[in-house]
């Protein structure tokens, strides 16, 4: 409580500092002052300033009883409307209904957000039902539904063509306000949450025994999971829908009242709102601060986007809960094929011949062609370079992945979920900031340089658990996490180089010169030709670091050398097509369900796949919506991401 | 082919004899086929009589441009990432682009050679820039007669709607476009739109800094600090965006709106040439003279 208030306390002081560079505090308005007869400073701190300070608070209220709620109901330490990929739903609604049909946010923009987060937990929830709620599946599950949605957001911003300001406001999250109706609309929210809360703090101390022995006390599992969720998923609509992306505060309040000694969910859920308002207060307020004594002016979702990710990790210790055994699906091992150097002859010829039908089939103003031969002498070259770079970049970021499960023996493993690609444009958006009109070289050299930095860090992190399946893919997605908050927040500084970031980020084949794809190809076969060489040890180190050591492979530096060559080649695939997602994990599994599972085939065959995935993805990219280009990624994520859902779905039960 | 001629002969001439008044030359001299990438220079091709025969973001340039943009016209796709197939499909002599598509120019000059100016840069003011681009482009067209001309016509106009505002420029003028109900975009001095006030001698209220982007999106109570200024308003506001202001207390305490002294124009097209700066100018004069 004295931590509560202490923080507090400074909250206050930075917002008033705030305040009083702006307004001396003899000419602050009094409250029943009309505001007809204040000064335009004066109307600022009272209509400005004072509502802003007041909507950190509740906001920051709503979201960490909607986090609480949903730890209670989910038994699950990780669970917040960011970790859920709710508020990212709430998110992509909201961005939507702004390009598509502006009219609906009129009707509401509560109503729009809560659609998007409705259907995000639905299908979170429904991932989650068929894995009996396991903590780390359900996280799994949510933040790749954030990804997702978070993917065609960017895809539908940028398919505008032209700056859309508020969108890019509204990414970061920024609490400033020109009025009180912003405070009306959250107040009114929290007081009856609080109440419905409350009522519901004992069913879910009974639910809290796990759902078995709670029907067993003649609690109503099932509704009482259903309400609580509901109303998490309201108040972070709420949230989303008047202040936009404020991500991880839900996580982070649970957790700090659970460490401040909360013990009861009752506790936890009257006191995580508390917790809540004091972090918001206090991350807004610091950013007042600053950008009262001069300093930039950042929307404060970026902040808690950036201690959202170290939290994260710092929280993993605590989660007791591991992947179930066979809650994943590659642990349910396919047959062995029986030639496997035949099947990956197959998938070599259907790779070819995808890449012939691309090369000549197409689209014009006139619709579906075939290449016409007088246009043949232009267009082969300009395709040819497309594909081979799509297909090179593909193959490297496959290859990646299969080393990468390989290691970790971990089935979700890929430079995508492992934050190799938030590394990567990390490392890329560094280069374009600090280097003045950087080339093709320094960009690439930033993209593989932030890959293999941010897989290290993983990895000597996780390394201690000895690359324990469950923290690693959870300290990946905490490093992708804080990827998109940095890069949130570069988006909202509107600067012309976020403009080219924001390009790369939307990534496309076309951009590939001759010789840049050229390269490319050259590095997708040198990669192909290390992992082949590196085969031995990956068919060792899926059986556990004490039996590779005891077959004599020096384990530490082995690892270290595949995860830089697997963060160096997703590095360099990404400068070329943007961050693409999901090709890195998706391939792989098919290469496995194919019944390769020996570590050469299995290697062949991811690369090859890897390529023909990304054939396709830049075929549909280029034709799908002519002449107006699809973002790479986009497609590749659209792709990945219903298949992989699929694949979670499928599961246990069968 | 013959038609295909036939037709670019007679479009050019029509052109040219409606900008320069000179002899039909286009029979002897074949105009160019123009690709443009950047919207500034398409109108500024317009304007010195050339239509490019394609143009990137086609849809929305009709929506906003300060020119017209025929039917025939193809479209090329996302500015960013143009579609190069149909790029070569219409076969241009030269690709119109800037430096803001500076990463693409490698893959553009794969298919004609790309003429690039840098109208936009952060700081430097784009309008004397964009007028200058008229005369060397038309330079590079090798029709440098009806270039100049075209200047000298923009510029008397210019000069003309500047004696008019000579009159009018009693107050600074806060140049915004709006964003949400809650931020506005800002033209500086580094913008087009910002030159305009500047050519017409009327001053600019915004005289920070703009972050390199043209405008800097800050919060609407920024405005709280030009008591005196006018607000001009550039382009349509969301509905949404509308109705959350005529609700806003701090909108509409702002001494400009208590004084009536906001004006909305329909100009849409921060990014333009010369003629979209035109026609903000004759719009911001025509909106001073009203009120």
């Amino acid at each position: 409580m004295k931590l509560a208030a202490a923080a507090l306390l400074m909250s206050v002081a930075l917002w008033g500092l705030a305040a009083v560079v702006a307004l001396p505090l003899s000419d602050w308005p009094l409250p029943w002052a009309d505001p007809l007869s204040l000064r335009p400073q004066q109307i600022l701190l009272a209509y400005g300033q004072l509502p802003r300070a007041v909507v950190a608070l509740l906001a920051g209220a709503l979201l960490g009883l909607s986090g609480a709620l949903m730890q209670a109901v989910l038994r699950n330490p990780l669970a917040d409307p960011t970790t859920l990929g709710v508020s990212s739903g709430a998110q992509l609604a909201l961005v939507a209904a702004t390009i598509l049909w502006p009219a609906s946010l009129d009707l509401g923009r509560g109503a729009v957000a809560l659609v998007g987060a409705g259907t995000a937990a639905c299908l979170v929830m429904a991932l989650g039902a068929r894995r009996g709620f396991a903590p780390v599946t359900v996280t799994i599950a949510g933040m790749l539904v954030g990804m997702l949605a978070a993917a065609i957001a960017t895809a539908l911003t940028l398919s505008q063509g032209y700056y859309l300001l508020s969108l890019v406001i509204w990414n970061g999250g920024a609490l400033t306000q020109e009025g009180w109706s912003g405070g009306l609309h959250l107040g009114l929210a929290l007081i009856p949450a609080l109440l419905l809360a409350g009522a519901l703090a004992r069913p879910l101390v009974v639910l809290s025994l796990g759902g078995a022995g709670a029907a067993a006390l003649g609690a109503r599992v099932g509704l009482i999971r259903l309400a609580a969720m509901a109303l998490a998923v309201v108040l972070s609509a709420v949230v989303s829908a008047e202040v936009g992306l404020v991500g991880f505060v839900g996580l982070a309040a649970p957790a700090i009242v659970r460490r401040l000694g909360a013990r009861t969910v009752g506790q936890v859920l009257m006191s995580a709102p508390l917790a809540g308002a004091v972090v918001l207060s206090l991350c807004d307020s610091a950013l007042m601060a600053v950008a009262a004594l001069g300093g930039p002016d950042l929307p404060t979702g970026a902040l808690t986007g950036l201690i959202g990710g170290p939290l994260l990790i710092a929280l993993l210790p605590k989660l007791r809960a591991i992947v179930p055994p066979g809650a994943e699906a590659g642990d349910t091992a396919p047959r062995r094929a029986p030639s496997p150097w035949r099947r990956v002859g197959v998938l070599a010829v259907l790779t070819i011949a995808a890449a012939v039908v691309t090369l000549v089939a197409g689209r014009g103003p006139g619709g579906w062609t075939v290449i016409r031969g007088d246009l043949a002498a232009t267009f082969l070259p300009l395709r040819a370079t497309a594909i081979l770079a799509a297909a090179a970049a593909g193959a490297l970021l496959a290859t990646s992945g299969a080393v990468l499960q390989r290691l970790t023996a971990n089935p979700m493993a890929a430079p995508e979920v492992l934050g190799v690609t938030g590394g990567a444009s990390l490392g890329y958006a560094a280069v374009i900031f600090l280097v003045p009109e950087p080339g093709p070289v320094m960009l690439a050299l930033g993209c593989a340089g932030g890959g293999a930095l941010s897989l290290g860090l993983l990895s000597v992190h996780a390394m201690r658990a000895d690359l324990a399946p469950a923290r690693l893919l959870l300290a990946g997605l905490a490093i992708g996490a804080l990827a998109t908050a940095v890069l949130a927040a570069i988006m909202a500084s509107a600067d012309p180089r976020a403009w080219s970031l924001l390009g790369w980020m939307a990534g496309s084949a076309a951009r590939a010169t001759p010789g840049s794809a050229m390269l490319l190809g050259v590095l997708a076969l040198v990669a192909l030709a290390a992992s082949l060489v590196a085969a031995r040890w990956l068919e060792i180190l899926p059986l556990g670091p004490e039996i590779a050591r005891g077959l004599g492979l020096p384990v530490a530096r082995i690892r270290l050398v595949l995860i830089l060559g697997a963060g160096l080649a997703t590095g360099a695939a990404s400068v070329l097509v943007g961050p693409v997602s999901f090709v890195g994990l998706m391939a792989p599994h098919i290469a496995r369900s194919l019944g390769l599972l020996r570590a050469a085939p299995f290697l062949v065959a991811s690369w090859l796949t890897g390529a023909a995935l990304m054939i396709a993805a830049a075929f549909g990219a280029r034709t799908l919506s002519y002449p107006y280009d699809l973002p790479l990624g986009l497609f590749a994520t659209l792709i990945g991401a219903p298949w992989l859902f699929a694949t979670l779905l499928r599961g246990r039960r069968r | 082919m013959t038609g295909v001629l036939t037709r670019r002969a007679f479009v050019g001439c029509g052109a040219l004899a409606l900008w320069s008044g000179g002899a039909c030359r286009a029979f002897a001299q074949p105009q160019a086929r123009l690709a443009a990438i950047d919207w500034g220079m398409y109108e500024t091709a317009v304007a010195i009589g050339v239509t490019p025969v394609a143009v990137a973001e086609r849809i929305r340039l009709a929506q906003v441009s300060a020119v017209r943009v025929p039917g025939s016209v193809a479209d090329l796709g996302l500015r960013g990432a143009p579609n190069l197939e149909a790029l070569s499909l219409v076969a241009p002599d030269l690709v119109l682009s800037s430096n803001f598509y500076g990463f693409i120019t490698p893959q553009l000059e794969r298919i004609a050679p790309v003429y690039a100016r840098d109208l936009f840069v952060a700081g430097e003011a784009p309008l004397p820039k964009t007028l200058v681009a008229l005369e060397t482009l038309a330079a590079q067209l090798g029709m440098a007669d009806a270039g100049r001309t075209r200047r000298a016509g923009i510029e008397a106009e210019l000069d003309a709607l500047a004696r008019r505002a000579a009159s009018l420029g009693d107050r600074a003028i806060c140049l915004l476009a709006i964003g949400d109900a809650r931020h506005v975009q800002m033209f500086g001095a580094d913008s087009l739109y910002g030159g305009v006030l500047t050519r017409l001698g009327l001053s600019n209220g915004w005289s920070e800094g703009t972050r390199f982007a043209f405008t800097a999106p800050v919060p609407l109570a920024r405005l709280a600090d030009f008591p005196d200024a006018r607000i001009v308003v550039c382009g349509a506001v969301p509905v949404a965006v509308r109705h959350a202001l005529a609700g806003s207390v701090l909108w509409n305490s702002l001494p400009a709106v208590r004084a009536g002294r906001v004006h909305f124009l329909p100009d849409e097209n921060p990014f333009g040439g010369a003629p979209s700066a035109l026609r903000l100018a004759r719009h911001v004069v025509a909106a001073l003279e009203a009120a």
